[in-house]
């Protein structure tokens, strides 16, 4: 019998391995399904635990000391900090938030967390926002965490913004302007600038020293947030209430500019359609690029620390199209609705994101305060390091249409970063890219909005 | 005359295909290793030359300031010691669990052992981010979340198919003649795995421990989902907090602390390296 039935399974061994296989995927993901529909009641003792991104040693040394404080002051609720890391702080939450094993506290993006409160991982803020906290953060930073019904998912306390970071040297060996507030350039006049700063200088053919760079490896961020100014949205409500993607006009004029500068005018380096913006900056440096464009404000802690003592930079006012509108993207702290000491949560939260502590986090990772009292700090007033032009900036600050939009991270990341790496490096044109983003587009906002989600 | 051509050029031939190959090694080697050099050059350099554009492999300016700084932040000796631990323990249990089914694969024949060796290929194609949300309910229910053990088990449970399936492959080139010779010899079947066939099986036993030594020691994921005291952070999630926003890094202190991370494996290597000797097996059964 025993006999019988070991040659009959290896008989249909083929069979019987498939079948295990298809029970274990079905067993996996029906426990995933039920982990991510289990209400998991935790009962939540000891220390709050707050995961925080901050990474430069200076930022990080300001969040461990306000915790710090915190914690002396309030030995009945102490705070745990942890470190948590850019690269894979979505991996962390989405299992937390999945397994109900997730930070009190946690530090992300608006832009992100969005998705987060889509699928209804986040707690209402909006019941604890002191008066003061309120009137004192921008309201375009709150607009960025604010749902139509009122819910307020985290709480803005950094705007990370773009700028332009030039080399004065090379503006003033060339004799060039360098351009204001009352008198900002216009994306014509950075090409023409653009194009008396590109030189051959040593006669051998090959350009020494571009005019511009732009880290376009994963551009949709930047063109999304630069299209504002021209009045370019990509995303349009349609007559059924739904929201698709256009590529019009308004949309193309940032492209146009870009791939003029780099195929018609070349005084953008070819070397920028694989790079990121962290990585033109050994090239600022060194004078091998007279301008940095769309840029984050971080960026200038870095110049700073390692520029050579003889090179003298700044920061230029937002470039202006229609408006000098810039779209922003702001770095947040939430609760998770799990979180069952949600108030302490959010006393912390207000400790550490007080007029006085966003001053000093915002300044320890170079970025521009959401409160207006920081940004009125003497610390972001000064002209040093383009501080001054970084705070003026901020009157430009703009919400994207994108903002609450189901399925925009995965727009992003599938349709919009690998379309525009492929116009930029010449493999698409102009047209055949915008019919491209607006057909896969709309595949993807598609499937988020048959599924209901709703900002 | 023509004797000493033909042998001249097959000498000529043979001393070009020597030269080729050893040009292809050199070749692979310096492929393999640059990325190392570079990291450990870029350890020794003021962050200024870093940042200055100019690639070069000798620092202009030696300096340990980057030494200093990631020895200065505590947590990366904390998480060496961790890993050290996780790598270690994961290693001795996946071996001793690994080699005498290794052995009982191998050696007795049965009905399933097909089917067995097909589950542990099959076990192979899952990728981490599948199983992770059930693996973590299940070690959380077992209260082993947060804790360096649980983290062990994960290991074990995920490198034993790999080490299973290949120590079952050189237990199959043992003769089972030895077996026999030590059997009538009166040694029974306890001794014969560990004292006859262990010995034999130390080239392989090497590569596995340095299997799932390496495996643990990098591993990213699972320790960054599962533990979540700072105290119990391993070394890859504690490199990783050296990366910022939009691909910034503090890259002196990570090229210091990257080269620091591969001391241990470089020792373990060093120590296993007469493990991997071949020959081990000549002469031991004759006629």
């Amino acid at each position: 019998m025993m006999r019988r039935l070991i040659s009959w399974m290896l008989y249909y061994k083929g069979f019987i391995i498939a079948a295990l296989l298809a029970i274990i995927i079905i067993s996996l993901y029906v426990s995933s399904e039920l982990a991510m529909r289990r209400e998991t009641v935790v009962v939540q003792t000891g220390p709050l635990r707050f995961l925080s991104l901050a990474w430069q040693e200076e930022a990080v040394e300001a969040v461990r000391e306000i915790t710090g404080q915190w914690n002396a002051q309030h030995p009945e609720q102490q705070v745990e900090y942890i470190q948590g890391t850019w690269n894979s702080i979505h991996d962390y939450l989405i299992t937390g938030f999945e397994t109900g094993d997730i930070p009190d506290i946690f530090h992300y993006e608006s832009a992100i967390i969005v998705d987060f409160a889509l699928r209804g991982y986040l707690a209402d803020l909006s019941p604890y926002i002191t008066d003061e906290m309120q009137a004192d953060v921008l309201e375009v930073d709150w607009s960025s965490v604010t749902r139509p019904s009122g819910e307020v998912i985290g709480i803005p306390f950094i705007n990370e913004s773009f700028i332009v970071l030039y080399n004065q040297d090379l503006f003033e060996k060339e004799g060039i302007a360098v351009p204001s507030f009352e008198e900002p350039w216009t994306w014509a006049d950075l090409q023409e600038a653009a194009q008396k700063l590109t030189k051959d200088l040593d006669n051998d053919g090959t350009v020494d020293q571009w005019g511009v760079a732009m880290g376009l490896r994963n551009s949709a961020n930047i063109i999304m947030n630069h299209s504002i100014a021209f009045g370019g949205s990509f995303f349009y409500q349609n007559e059924q209430g739904m929201i698709e993607t256009r590529v019009g006009a308004p949309e193309k004029e940032l492209l146009s500019v870009i791939l003029d500068m780099l195929y018609q005018e070349k005084t953008m380096s070819p070397s920028c359609i694989g790079k990121s913006s962290t990585e033109m900056l050994p090239g600022f440096l060194s004078g091998k690029y007279a301008m940095v464009v769309a840029i984050g404000t971080w960026a200038r802690q870095q110049v700073q620390e390692n520029a050579p003592a003889d090179l003298r930079w700044s920061v230029m006012p937002p470039m202006k199209a229609k408006t000098q509108a810039m779209g922003l993207n702001t770095q947040t702290l939430s609760i998770p609705k799990s979180c069952t000491r949600q108030a302490v949560a959010m006393e912390f939260i207000s400790y550490l994101l007080s007029s006085e502590n966003m001053t000093r986090l915002a300044g320890s990772d170079w970025m521009m305060p959401t409160r207006k009292s920081s940004l009125n700090d003497p610390r972001f007033q000064t002209e040093a390091n383009g501080w001054q032009v970084v705070t003026k900036s901020a009157q430009y600050l703009s919400t994207g249409p994108w903002v609450g939009l189901p399925g925009y991270i995965e727009w992003k990341s599938r349709v919009a970063n690998p379309i525009f790496q492929e116009l930029f490096a010449g493999r698409l044109n102009l047209e055949e890219a915008a019919i491209r983003i607006e057909k896969e587009s709309n595949s993807v906002l598609a499937r988020y909005q048959v599924r209901g989600l709703k900002w | 005359m023509q004797i000493s051509n033909i042998l001249s050029s097959r000498s000529l031939k043979r001393r070009i295909t020597r030269f080729l190959m050893h040009g292809l090694i050199l070749t692979f080697l310096v492929y393999l290793l640059f990325p190392l050099i570079w990291m450990i050059s870029t350890s020794f350099k003021p962050t200024a030359e870093i940042y200055s554009g100019i690639p070069s492999l000798i620092p202009k300016v030696f300096t340990g300031e980057h030494y200093l700084t990631v020895f200065q932040e505590k947590r990366l000796l904390m998480s060496i010691a961790n890993s050290l631990y996780v790598g270690v323990i994961t290693s001795i249990i996946v071996v001793l669990i690994s080699l005498p089914a290794a052995y009982a694969l191998s050696r007795y024949k049965t009905a399933v052992n097909k089917l067995v060796m097909g589950w542990i290929l099959t076990s192979q194609i899952f990728p981490a981010i599948l199983i992770m949300i059930p693996l973590f309910l299940v070690l959380r229910s077992l209260h082993l979340t947060d804790t360096l053990s649980g983290l062990v088990l994960v290991y074990v449970v995920w490198d034993i198919p790999f080490v299973l399936w290949m120590l079952q492959g050189y237990v199959k080139e043992i003769p089972i003649e030895l077996e026999e010779a030590a059997a009538i010899d009166g040694a029974n079947q306890t001794q014969i795995i560990y004292k006859i066939i262990m010995p034999l099986l130390l080239p392989a036993i090497g590569a596995a421990v340095l299997f799932a030594f390496i495996s643990a020691w990098n591993e990213f994921f699972f320790a960054l989902v599962l533990l979540k005291s700072p105290d119990l952070t391993t070394l890859p999630v504690e490199l990783a907090r050296y990366t910022g926003i939009e691909g910034q890094a503090r890259t002196g202190p990570l090229a210091a602390a990257s080269f620091i991370a591969t001391i241990p494996s470089i020792i373990l290597f060093a120590i296993l390296r007469k493990w991997f000797s071949s020959g081990a097996l000549q002469g031991a059964v004759k006629g």
